[in-house]
């Protein structure tokens, strides 16, 4: 009663690292609503023992009032508390499209597992707005986060990346542990994965 | 309305203030010591400041200055504020005070807070500048979650002149992706 679950849920949001993803937790979402529903109908009983009473509601300020408000502000604060937790999620959702990839697949599993199937599809759909307003004005918005020095670097592979990448013409074989001498922009979105370090000196 | 979906502004409200209820208000089990489900008038209840704010401001309740902003705590920031453990008295205690302010009777918060933040400010990015980053671990909890920002804030910039000055893999896995898992050779 009274926000409490609302604010649990935040929390829940809060003791993860900074701008990284929880799983869902659908346990709390629903029980802060069912809290709202709660509020909902003490309310109504409230205002419905005025009117029997034959009381203005509007302005009447009696005990009932002020129970019913504090009803009305318990379900507002749990509102925005669930509104927060969304609108939060949506912004890390958002982060990963531009800075890990705008395939949902490219996603390291244990992210995906993370997100409800309404995020993957804001996914998909924000991945999808992207790319068409990066093909409307011909630039690649994602590419050279940092600022390029030179075209081409070395990296090296961390991890078991499928066979048969085609990076320009020809077909790269990028087995763990070796090294290669790739274009920036190629090795861009591996290197944000995990999959591949940047060798430098 | 502009911090309405930031997460430290809902986690701040929920810190708790000590009211005097004005008006009875019936059908909420707020206080726990009346038998029935309503708060009478001249009840002194606990509640969160979302609440108590929003009724203070339609009179129904008036606000007393809740327990991380008592006479001790002044006496001890005023003999060293650098020392003080703000964060067990209230991890957002500036911004909390700032909230809390207009609200209350007592005039010298403000004050309070001002000469509390310029001391442990100064003191807190002294330390990030001189001592290693492995003996924080003693001051950092005593820090509120404000200073424990700009803390963090002046670290990351120290690190990033440093690495910016020696050289080195400019490229990084994305933070967003959480730390790297253990490398399994």
């Amino acid at each position: 009663m009274y926000g409490r679950k609302g604010y649990q849920l935040v929390k829940d949001f809060a003791s993860g690292e900074k701008g990284q993803l929880k799983p869902f937790n659908s346990k709390l979402f629903d029980e802060a609503v069912e809290e709202c529903d709660q509020n909902h109908h003490l309310i109504q009983s409230l205002i419905r023992k005025m009117q029997q009473e034959g009381l203005d509601v509007q302005n009447n300020r009696n005990a009932d009032h002020y129970g019913a408000l504090i009803h009305h502000l318990s379900l507002i604060r749990n509102k925005r508390c669930l509104m927060a937790y969304v609108y939060n999620r949506a912004e890390i959702v958002r982060d990963l499209a531009w800075r890990v990839g705008l395939e949902l697949l490219d996603l390291p599993s244990e992210i995906q597992e993370k997100l409800t199937t309404l995020e993957k599809e804001y996914f998909k759909n924000h991945s999808v707005a992207i790319k068409s307003y990066m093909g409307k004005v011909g630039i690649e918005l994602n590419v050279d986060m940092v600022p390029p020095k030179d075209p081409y670097i070395k990296v090296r592979v961390l991890d078991d990346i499928d066979d048969g990448i085609v990076l320009g013409d020809k077909i790269t074989n990028f087995s763990r542990h070796s090294m290669h001498f790739v274009k920036r922009t190629d090795a861009e979105q591996y290197i944000a994965r995990g999959q591949m370090e940047e060798l430098t000196g | 309305m502009a911090k309405y979906f930031d997460i430290d502004d809902i986690l701040i409200e929920e810190e708790f203030v000590p009211v005097l209820f004005h008006k009875t208000a019936n059908g909420v089990t707020i206080d726990l010591s009346a038998e029935t489900s309503c708060v009478e008038q001249g009840a002194k209840v606990e509640l969160p400041f979302w609440l108590a704010h929003e009724l203070y401001l339609r009179q129904a309740v008036s606000i007393n200055l809740p327990a991380c902003f008592d006479q001790k705590t002044k006496l001890e920031i005023q003999a060293d504020a650098a020392c003080v453990d703000l964060r067990s008295r209230c991890p957002y205690f500036y911004e909390f005070g700032c909230k809390l302010e207009p609200l209350v009777t007592d005039r010298t918060i403000g004050i309070l807070l001002s000469t509390a933040f310029k001391i442990r400010y100064k003191e807190t990015l002294t330390k990030v500048y001189t001592a290693a980053h492995i003996t924080a671990s003693k001051f950092l909890p005593l820090l509120t979650k404000e200073e424990t920002n700009l803390y963090e804030a002046a670290h990351l910039s120290m690190t990033e002149f440093k690495k910016w000055r020696v050289g080195g893999a400019r490229f990084q896995r994305a933070s967003i992706l959480g730390r790297k898992r253990k490398e399994t050779y």
